[in-house]
C-alpha cells in the first residue's frame, strides 16, 4: 500500500543515526526553551537557522521541527507547575493543570500531558500521511470573511463555555480584544492606544502579558494565603497517572487530537484556538463534568493533545502550499528556500524522502519526548518541594528575564509589572484570565480580516453571510449564544412562575 | 601635590572627552566586538543577511560582529539605537528602505537619517516581482497594464503592510499606469497569496522569496520584475521598465549605516571589509538563495543612492495621499 511504503521510506530516513541525533537535539532544545520563559521556539529557530545551512536539508528541518514541538511540551510543564504558560497554546493547560499541582497531583497532570501529547502526535502523524493534500486545501478555503467568522465563533464559545459568571467572561473577552488592538493599525499605519510609547507600536508583548496575568499574579495571590494553604501544594501525591486516570482521559485525548488536527491547519490562531476549543468541548460533553476548572485531568489531556496535534498539522500548509500558519513556520519556509527547496504542492512529488522523512521524524520525536519527559516528571515535581521563600523570588526573576529577553528591552518588564496588577485584580474579582488571553491573541487577526473583507467587498457587509463557510461559522456562533441564553430563559421563567 | 593631582584629573577628563575620537583609530579598529543592529525580528531577510554579513565581517576584521535584533515600530526603534550610539564604529546598522520611508510616512520619528546616520555601503539589491491572480485574462505585463487601465478602481493589490516597499511599488504602479487600484495590506506578503489564488486580490509586488513558492508551479502568475535589469531569480521575465513603464525602478536595497560622526578612516576600513565580505563566493551564494544580489558601493555613492530613494518615495507617498493623518 502506498501509505505504508511512504511511511516506511520516511522512517528509514528519520531513523538514520544522523537524523536520529538531530531529532533528539531538537527535542531537547525545544523542551528547554519551552520551559524557560521568554525564549520561544521562534527565537531559537532563528538563532540556529544559519547553523543548519551546512547540514543536509532533511536533518536541518528535522532538528528545527523538533525544537518547535518540543517547545509545546516544555511550555505546558511551567504552565502546570507554576501557572506560567510560556506559549499561548498552554494557557488553557494552566487552568486545570495548575489546580492539580496545587492539589498535589502535578505528577499525574504532567504525565497525562506527556501521554496525551504522544498519542495526539501519533494520530496526527498518520493523519498527515493520509490527508496532507486534502488538509492543505482546507486552508485555501479560508478568505478574510471566513477567518473573521471563525474568530467570532471562537470568542462566543469562550464566553459561553467559561465557568462562572457569563458577564465576567464577556468582560474579560472584551478587555482582551481591546488590549489586542494596542499598536499600529495595519490599514492606516496610525498608532492606537500607545500612550506615546514607541515600544507599543507593535502591540503589547504576549509573553509579558501572559506571565504577568498568570505567573506573577498567582504568586501575589499565594502570598496572601496562610501557611497551611500553601503547605497543601507541596504535598506530593502519586508521581504517575494511574491506569484509571488514563482510561478516564482517553476519550478526551482523542477528541482533543481530532479538533487540534483540523484547527492546526489554519493560519493565525490555529493552535491556540485548538487548545481552547478542545477544553471547552470537553467541558460540555465530558461526563461527569463537575471538576472542570478545579483540577480535572481531562482539562489537561484535551488541550495538550489538541495543541500538539495542531503543532504537527501546522506543517501541512507550510509544506504543501508554502503557506506559513505561524512565525515558526514562516522561518521554516526561509530555511527550505535557503536549501534550494521551494515549498509547495510539488514537494511531496519531488522530495518524497524529505516530506516523509520529516513526518516520520515527528513520530520518532514524540516518542523521544515521552521517554525524555516521563523521567523528568519526578524531577519537576520535586521542584515544588522547594520552599516558597526560594521558589517565589526565582519565578519572579525568571519572569523578568523572560519578558526582557523577548525583545531585549526593559520596557517589557514594565509591561509585565502592569499586567501583574491587572492579573491580580482579575483574580480578586473572580474573573478568569483565559478568555482575556484568547481575546488578546485573536483580536488583531479578527480585526484585520474584518477590515480586509470590507476593503475587498468595498464596504458591503453581506459578504460575511454570502460566503457559505463564513455563514456556517456565524450560525454556529448564534447557536452557541442560544445555548447560553436558553437555560437563563428557563430559570427566569421558573422564577416568574414561582412568584 | 594636590595641584598635580588636580591637573592629572583635568588631563584625564580631557582625554576622556576627546578619547573616543582620537583613540578609535583606524589602525587598531576593531579591538573589541562590534554590534550589528538589525531593526527587525528574527526570521526575515534583514535578519538572514545581517547574520551572514556579521559572520563574514568577523572573519575579515578578526573581531566578532554580533548581530543583534532590535525590532519595534517598523524598524524605527532599532534605527534610533544606532542613531544615538557613540560614533566609534562599534555600532553598525543594517537597514532596508524603511529607514527613509518611515520619516515621510510617520510623525515623530526620533532620528534624522541625513543628520544622524551615514552610509558605509549599499550592500545588496533585490527587485520585487509583479505577481497576479491566475484568474486574470492578462498573460504578459503589457496585457496586464492594458487590463488595469481598462478596470480602474476594480482591482485590489496586496502588500506586506502600510508603507512597505510592496505597498509603495503598488502605489507607484497605480500612479504611473494611471490605473487606481485598492490597497489591501497584509501582515507580511505571504498572507496575501491565498487571497490572490482565490482572485480576491488581483496583483501584488512581492519579494522574490515570498513569491517563489507560488510562481514555481503557476499558482500565481509572475509577469515582471521591478529592477533596472532582469533578475537572476526570474531570468525569463522582463523588467516593468522594459515592458511598458519606462523608468519604473523599485529596489529592496539593504545598506550598512553608522552614526554620522564616525571618523572617515573607520568608515573606509569598514567599507573595504564589507566589499570583501560580499564579494566572497559563499556570501554571493547565500544571498542568491533569498533572491538578493550583492551590490557594494563607496560611502559617497551609498549616501547619494539613499538620498535619491528618499526623494523618490517621498513623492510617491505625497502624491498617493498615503501619509497617515
Amino acid at each position: 500500500m502506498d501509505l505504508w511504503s511512504n511511511l516506511a521510506l520516511g522512517l528509514s530516513v528519520a531513523a538514520s543515526p544522523e537524523n536520529f541525533v538531530f531529532c533528539l537535539l531538537g527535542c531537547l532544545l525545544g523542551t528547554l526553551v519551552g520551559v524557560l520563559p521568554g525564549i520561544g521556539p521562534v527565537t531559537t529557530v532563528a538563532m540556529l537557522l544559519p547553523l543548519t545551512f551546512s547540514f543536509d536539508p532533511v536533518s536541518g528541518l528535522i532538528m528545527l521541527a523538533g525544537i518547535y514541538y518540543g517547545a509545546q511540551y516544555g511550555g505546558s510543564t511551567t504552565a502546570i507547575l507554576v501557572n506560567m504558560p510560556g506559549e499561548a497554546s498552554s494557557v488553557v493547560t494552566a487552568i486545570d493543570g495548575h489546580r492539580l499541582a496545587q492539589q498535589g497531583r502535578a505528577g499525574a497532570a504532567l504525565g497525562i500531558a506527556a501521554i496525551g501529547s504522544f498519542i495526539a502526535g501519533c494520530v496526527a502523524t498518520v493523519l498527515i500521511a493520509l490527508a496532507a493534500p486534502a488538509l492543505g486545501a482546507v486552508a485555501l478555503q479560508f478568505g478574510p470573511a471566513e477567518y473573521f467568522s471563525l474568530m467570532v465563533c471562537g470568542l462566543v464559545a469562550a464566553v459561553v463555555l467559561a465557568h462562572g459568571s457569563v458577564m465576567k467572561a464577556l468582560a474579560m473577552v472584551v478587555l482582551g480584544l481591546l488590549l489586542g488592538l494596542v499598536g499600529t493599525d495595519v490599514n492606516s499605519g496610525v498608532r492606537r492606544f500607545t500612550l506615546g510609547y514607541p515600544q507599543l507600536a507593535e502591540g503589547i508583548d504576549f509573553v509579558a502579558l501572559s506571565m504577568g496575568i498568570y505567573g506573577i499574579a498567582e504568586i501575589a495571590r499565594n502570598l496572601e494565603g496562610r501557611d497551611e494553604t500553601r503547605a497543601v501544594r507541596t504535598r506530593i501525591g502519586s508521581i504517575w497517572p494511574t491506569r484509571r486516570d488514563l482510561v478516564f482521559c482517553l476519550p478526551a485525548i482523542f477528541r482533543g487530537t481530532v479538533l487540534g488536527s483540523i484547527l492546526g491547519v489554519l493560519p493565525g490562531g490555529g493552535a491556540l484556538l485548538a487548545a481552547f476549543a478542545a477544553y471547552t468541548v470537553e467541558k460540555k460533553i465530558a461526563r461527569p463534568p463537575r471538576h472542570f476548572g478545579e483540577g480535572d485531568l481531562r482539562g489537561v489531556a484535551a488541550p495538550e493533545s489538541a495543541n500538539n496535534a495542531g503543532a504537527q498539522t501546522s506543517f501541512v500548509p507550510m509544506l504543501t502550499l508554502g503557506l506559513p500558519s505561524n512565525p515558526t513556520m514562516a522561518m521554516m519556509i526561509g530555511a527550505l528556500m535557503i536549501h534550494g527547496i521551494t515549498p509547495g504542492p510539488s514537494v511531496i512529488r519531488d522530495k518524497p524522502e524529505m516530506f516523509w522523512g520529516l513526518i516520520a521524524s515527528m513520530w520518532v520525536g514524540n516518542l523521544m519526548l515521552v521517554v525524555l519527559n516521563l523521567p523528568l516528571v519526578g524531577i519537576w515535581v520535586k521542584l515544588l518541594q522547594v520552599p516558597y521563600r526560594f521558589l517565589f523570588p526565582s519565578i519572579l526573576v525568571f519572569c523578568c528575564i523572560g519578558a526582557f529577553a523577548v525583545n531585549g528591552r526593559e520596557f517589557d518588564v514594565y509591561v509585565l509589572a502592569v499586567m501583574t496588577v491587572v492579573g491580580y485584580l482579575c483574580a480578586k474579582l473572580d474573573c478568569e484570565p483565559a478568555p482575556l488571553i484568547l481575546g488578546f491573541v485573536l483580536s488583531p487577526i479578527m480585526e484585520e480580516n474584518f477590515r480586509r473583507a470590507m476593503l475587498i467587498s468595498r464596504g458591503d457587509p453581506s459578504v460575511l453571510i454570502s460566503e457559505p463557510l463564513s455563514l456556517a461559522f456565524l450560525l454556529a456562533a448564534l447557536a452557541l449564544l442560544f445555548v447560553l441564553v436558553l437555560p437563563a430563559v428557563r430559570v427566569k421563567r421558573e422564577q416568574a412562575l414561582q412568584e | 601635590m594636590t595641584r598635580a593631582i588636580r591637573w592629572a584629573g583635568v588631563v584625564a577628563c580631557l582625554a576622556a572627552l576627546i578619547g573616543p575620537a582620537s583613540f578609535a583609530s583606524a589602525q587598531t579598529y576593531p579591538d573589541k566586538p562590534v554590534r550589528l543592529v538589525l531593526p527587525y525580528a528574527p526570521g526575515g531577510i534583514v535578519d538572514f543577511i545581517g547574520r551572514t554579513l556579521g559572520q563574514r565581517l568577523s572573519e575579515e576584521l578578526g573581531q566578532p560582529f554580533v548581530a543583534e535584533n532590535k525590532p519595534g515600530a517598523g524598524g524605527i526603534l532599532g534605527t534610533d539605537v544606532v542613531a544615538q550610539a557613540a560614533p566609534d564604529g562599534y555600532t553598525l546598522l543594517l537597514m532596508d528602505p524603511a529607514i527613509i520611508i518611515n520619516p515621510t510616512l510617520q510623525e515623530n520619528v526620533p532620528y534624522d537619517f541625513k543628520k544622524d546616520l551615514k552610509v558605509v555601503s549599499v550592500i545588496s539589491s533585490s527587485p520585487l516581482v509583479l505577481v497576479t491572480s491566475p484568474a486574470l485574462p492578462a498573460k504578459t505585463f503589457a496585457e496586464f497594464l492594458a487590463y488595469a487601465k481598462a478596470n480602474p478602481g476594480k482591482l485590489n493589490y496586496g502588500s506586506a503592510g502600510i508603507g512597505t516597499t510592496p505597498h509603495l511599488a503598488g502605489e507607484l504602479f497605480s500612479a504611473r499606469a494611471g490605473a487606481k487600484a485598492m490597497h489591501i495590506p497584509y501582515r507580511g506578503i505571504a498572507a496575501a497569496f491565498p487571497d490572490m489564488m482565490a482572485n480576491k486580490v488581483q496583483f501584488a509586488f512581492s519579494s522574490i522569496t515570498g513569491a517563489k513558492p507560488f510562481t514555481n508551479d503557476n499558482r500565481v502568475r509572475a509577469l515582471a520584475t521591478t529592477g533596472t535589469k532582469p533578475s537572476s531569480a526570474y531570468p525569463d521575465l522582463p523588467t516593468v521598465a522594459a515592458a511598458g513603464l519606462e523608468g519604473f525602478d523599485v529596489d529592496l536595497w539593504l545598506a550598512v549605516f553608522v552614526p554620522a560622526a564616525t571618523p572617515e578612516p573607520i568608515v573606509a576600513k569598514l567599507n573595504k571589509a564589507v566589499a570583501a565580505a560580499i564579494a566572497d563566493a559563499k556570501t554571493v551564494e547565500a544571498f542568491a538563495k533569498v533572491g538578493v544580489e550583492p551590490r557594494g558601493t563607496t560611502p559617497a555613492e551609498g549616501n547619494a543612492i539613499v538620498a535619491a530613494e528618499f526623494e523618490k518615495w517621498r513623492k510617491v507617498i505625497k502624491d498617493g495621499g498615503i501619509k497617515q493623518p
